[in-house]
């Protein structure tokens, strides 16, 4: 299955680049949850490591999607399609509640999010079903049938709620079929009746904490100390940072919980903060690279399901980081969107990286047949 | 395999492509365009905010300065009080913690309940404070069932210790945290909101030099408050406050305190050095207790003060206005005698009365004095005497005289709110009352009643005058002040004015003054072996006769006022004062308190032991109604 040739093929820099931003993640992580007790003297937080334990997972997945050949998971996506769809009823029937959603279904010690790989499950399913479609260009049929299939877990998951997670679907989809060749003009189409649906979402679909983050993010002065904070510090914590930034573990903003979940939405706000504008600049070149040379490697894929996978699971991943890093300087909304890569979370991690595995395969295999 | 791409689909693919690529590169470029704007162009603006985040400056109170006695005793210091306060974070069950400490401590557990409540809103790791100035038996409960009680603890803060049994309280005065209004003064510069600082008395007076300086510490505080960790360079210690030396003795102020506490009466006194003007004790009562303001004074006691009928508040010593009585005889006196119009042997014929204007004014003694002098006159309080001398004077002279000797003036003691008493004149009534003077109203005024009236500080500078020869000393209370390193002694203020009384006129006063005490006269009970006390005493009438009848079933308190002024030794006098009774009946009273603080004074200076506190029957209290005017009509009111 795994030919020593192979190996040559390997995009050794896009892994590197991929594996740096999980380091800075990691450093990150560190310097926010450092356990300071009265007492004196200090340690590492517990979410160190359950984030190394799943950067070893996340190797581990990556080197099987890596290793077994795209087009075997494509053809198989159904099956991991209808796998996804039964944990996520699963975890809304019996999954354990946390900070008010009902997310994760706990194994052991840890806790798997089913949610987070539901972008990689959609992009095989998509991936497969645009690509080995002989026509040329999509008509509005695949777009409904794409669409379909991926409202099902998208439902799911804005159900749980986590409307975070599910609207990163939609990229996912939208990515795909982009580059499949979707007309333009039905996505314009598509665009116009989402502003229509906008308002009668706004009403009805949104619960009263989503409307007021929503409302905040315009105006975060109208309730400083309520809704309006997250944004407002996140903005001082950024600002304050200042061009070269206050130093690893000496951030006021992250270090007294001035920001909340610095560890996870808000990794970037301490990155920013602790290393100023130039480690932003570093982290954003990093990611800016990765999916530059992703894309690269859709470009050299050899048949449209390769391509197509890299397209879908690149789309989502970059909607991610592009809205989180707005996010993190107050620009954009408070969404449940972690960071890929740096934000800590274990199944956040290891579908990520599992996704990586696929695109450095799609690239690995650009020249077998 | 037949979805593998085609050169046709291949362009179309890396066409798009491209797009995304350019579409995503050029996000990515905003993004870096808005983190510059936030990170360099706005940086001083978010840094300050951060800073503002988790910066705290916490006020350091400094202590206050130490006020001891002349002879270095200390009067008011600062102690620890201990508050039993609450941090909700810790408690597993708020109600049976509290029900627990309810019964450990005795407090009222609704009054608990409500205290928690109100001040639910803030952190619940900061402590509320459920027991404020908790007695060292609550302490001890407490921590005797800790473990029933997590989350209570008793904290120790800074507060002001002030002498027992009240002492003295007038002087003193108290503290309590600055309100609004003090603010915005000029006398509270330098305070900040929430200091404690004087409220009353010396409190108020020194309290620039009592509050030292404020200090206080950087914290960093994390985003719910708590304190992460203290800033060292950017803290300052507080500077305590200075350390002052008062004229006040110990002894004497004691020895008034349990005079008045065995007399049973109210009232006010003061004691000076005539020499200089320093006050050696100084008292008003009823009086109440600075140390409860000092923890925070809860409102039922505050609310009991200000509506206590006696206004233990108020200080009589500066603020009461009385008739003087006949202790302003020797005003009248001295004021013949400097004008030329009578000398010591001066006589007149007392019969128990005499006309003036067409009415009879009676002298105290039904039977009458007979032929008496000055100094016989001033020995017996003969009223007919001073009727006449007073006649002869007229107001405005009794006027002059009375106020180059502190009366109707202010002593300007260095204490707050000193009201004046008043010496009537003619200019006087024709500006105030808009009337002409009558020369039957001096009548009146030359025995000390009808309009005049006097504070007990202002009869001790007068008398401080007569001892001293004609010098109108400042009455004054601090002596020195501690500056850190050493005593600077506080100069006396320079006097309010001075006149030269011949020596052999004053003498005859003095003789008088000496006959009351040692001659029979009725201050004998102020009587010192071996020490010339020369005194006088008074009797002020509260209300007329006649009015005294129609209020007699109202209840109140109308018996007389009992004044007693002092100096000693007759020649070269070291110590002057007065004691007034408030309803104390009779000046003779009043020489009974005087006589327990002078045989304090000369036991101190002579090296001999200290008087005990005298009894109640030591005082010999008279409670008849000596004055045979207001007896009969009383009587016959069923009094």
């Amino acid at each position: 299955m795994f030919e020593r040739r192979l190996f040559f093929h390997v995009d050794w820099l896009l892994l590197g680049a991929v594996l740096m931003l999980t380091g800075i993640g990691i450093a990150m992580i560190y310097s926010t949850t450092y356990v300071t007790p009265p007492t004196g003297g200090g340690h590492a937080g517990p979410q160190v490591w359950t984030q190394i334990y799943a950067l070893a997972i996340g190797m581990v997945a990556l080197l099987i999607f890596l290793m077994i050949d795209y087009r075997m998971f494509a053809e198989h996506s159904l099956i991991l399609f209808g796998g996804l769809v039964v944990l996520l009823v699963f975890v809304l029937a019996k999954g354990s509640t946390q900070m008010g959603a009902q997310r994760w279904i706990p194994i052991g010690p840890f806790n798997l999010q089913p949610s987070e790989f539901g972008r990689l499950t959609i992009a095989l399913l998509l991936a497969m079903f645009f690509g080995e479609n002989r026509r040329g260009a999509r008509n509005t049929s695949d777009l409904v049938i794409g669409g379909i299939f991926t409202c099902v877990p998208l439902l799911l998951i804005a159900k749980q709620p986590d409307l975070g997670t599910a609207v990163t679907l939609l990229p996912v989809f939208l990515g795909l079929a982009y580059l499949a060749g979707l007309r333009l003009r039905l996505l314009g189409v598509l665009a116009l009746a989402g502003l229509m649906v906008a308002p009668i979402a706004w009403k009805f679909a949104l619960k009263d904490y989503q409307r007021s983050r929503i409302q905040t993010f315009i105006d975060p002065e109208k309730d400083p100390r309520g809704a309006g904070y997250q944004t407002i510090q996140a903005r001082v914590t950024v600002g304050s940072g200042g061009l070269t930034g206050k130093g690893f573990r000496q951030g006021t903003q992250g270090q007294y919980k001035f920001l909340p979940v610095a560890h996870n939405d808000f990794i970037f706000s301490v990155l920013a903060e602790e290393q100023g504008f130039i480690g932003v600049l570093v982290a954003l070149g990093l990611y800016l690279f990765v999916i530059l040379r992703s894309l690269e490697a859709a470009r050299l894929a050899k048949d449209r399901l390769g391509a197509y996978l890299v397209g879908g699971i690149i789309s989502g991943f970059s909607f991610q980081v592009i809205y989180n890093v707005t996010m993190s300087a107050g620009l954009a909304p408070v969404k449940g969107i972690t960071l890929p890569l740096m934000s800590y979370g274990g199944s956040s991690l290891i579908a990520t990286l599992a996704g990586f595995g696929l695109i450095l395969n799609v690239r690995m295999r650009r020249f077998t047949n | 395999m037949s979805t593998n791409l085609m050169p046709d689909d291949r362009r179309h693919l890396a066409l798009r492509l491209s797009a995304l690529q350019y579409v995503i590169a050029s996000a990515f470029a905003l993004l870096a365009v808005g983190f510059w704007v936030f990170q360099v162009a706005q940086h001083q603006k978010f840094a300050e905010m951060a800073e503002n985040n988790h910066l705290r400056k916490l006020p350091q109170p400094a202590p206050r300065g130490v006020l001891l006695d002349r002879n270095g005793k200390v009067l008011v210091e600062n102690r620890n009080i201990f508050n039993i306060a609450l941090v909700r974070e810790q408690t597993k069950n708020l109600d049976a913690t509290l029900k627990t400490l309810a019964a450990a401590t005795g407090v009222d557990e609704a009054q608990l309940q409500e205290t928690v409540s109100r001040r639910r809103r803030e952190p619940s790791y900061r402590p509320i404070v459920l027991v404020e100035n908790a007695t060292v038996e609550q302490v001890i409960a407490v921590k005797a069932r800790q473990w029933e009680l997590p989350g209570i603890f008793s904290q120790e803060v800074p507060s002001r210790q002030y002498p027992a049994a009240a002492m003295a309280a007038h002087l003193f005065g108290y503290v309590a945290e600055v309100t609004e209004a003090q603010l915005q003064k000029t006398d509270y510069e330098g305070a900040e909101p929430g200091e404690i600082v004087g409220q009353a008395g010396l409190e108020q007076v020194y309290n620039r030099l009592l509050m030292g300086t404020e200090g206080n510490k950087t914290v960093i505080v994390n985003s719910v408050g708590r304190e992460i960790r203290v800033l060292d360079e950017q803290s300052s210690a507080p500077t305590e406050g200075r350390t002052m030396q008062l004229t006040i003795d110990a002894d004497i102020q004691r020895s008034i305190e349990d005079g008045f506490a065995a007399s049973g009466f109210n009232g006010a006194a003061v004691v000076l050095d005539p020499r200089n003007g320093e006050v050696l004790g100084f008292t008003s009562r009823p009086s109440f207790d600075p140390n409860s303001f000092a923890g925070g004074i809860d409102r039922a006691t505050w609310a009991s003060l200000n509506v206590d009928e006696l206004k233990p508040l108020q200080n009589r010593a500066l603020q009461g206005t009385y008739s003087p009585g006949s202790t302003f005889k020797m005003a009248v006196g001295l004021a013949g005698l400097e004008e030329g119009i009578i000398n010591p042997e001066f006589t007149v014929h007392c019969g128990g009365g005499a006309n003036f204007y067409g009415r009879y004014f009676r002298c105290w003694k039904a039977g009458g004095h007979g032929t008496v002098n000055l100094k016989t006159a001033i020995e017996q309080s003969c009223d007919v005497y001073f009727y006449t001398v007073g006649n002869m004077l007229g107001v405005d002279k009794i006027n002059k005289w009375a106020t180059l000797f502190g009366l109707g003036v202010k002593s300007n003691i260095d204490l707050p709110n000193e009201r004046v008493g008043l010496v009537p004149s003619t200019q006087w009534k024709q500006t105030q009352r808009e009337k002409k003077w009558y020369a039957g109203e001096t009548i009146s005024v030359a025995i000390g009643q009808g309009q005049v009236s006097v504070t007990p500080v202002s009869m001790a500078v007068y008398t401080a005058t007569l001892a001293n020869g004609g010098t109108r000393v400042t009455p004054h209370l601090l002596k020195a002040v501690h500056d850190g390193k050493a005593w600077k002694p506080v100069e006396a203020p320079p006097p309010q004015s001075r006149v030269d009384v011949s020596p052999e006129k004053l003498q005859a006063i003095r003789q008088g003054m000496w006959g009351v005490v040692n001659g029979g006269g009725t201050g004998g009970r102020a009587r010192i072996e071996g020490h010339d006390v020369c005194g006088k005493t008074g009797t002020a009438q509260v209300i007329s006769n006649a009015g005294r009848l129609a209020a007699a079933r109202s209840g109140k308190n109308l018996r007389d006022h009992g004044w007693f002024v002092f100096f000693a030794p007759r020649d070269n006098p070291t110590v002057a004062g007065v004691v007034f009774l408030e309803h104390g009946i009779h000046g003779p009273n009043a020489a009974s308190v005087a006589h327990h603080i002078l045989a304090t004074y000369f036991a101190k200076q002579d090296g001999k032991p200290m008087p005990p506190a005298p009894t109640h029957e030591d005082l010999r209290i008279d409670y008849k109604d000596p004055y045979a005017r207001g007896a009969a009509p009383i009587e016959s009111g069923g009094q």
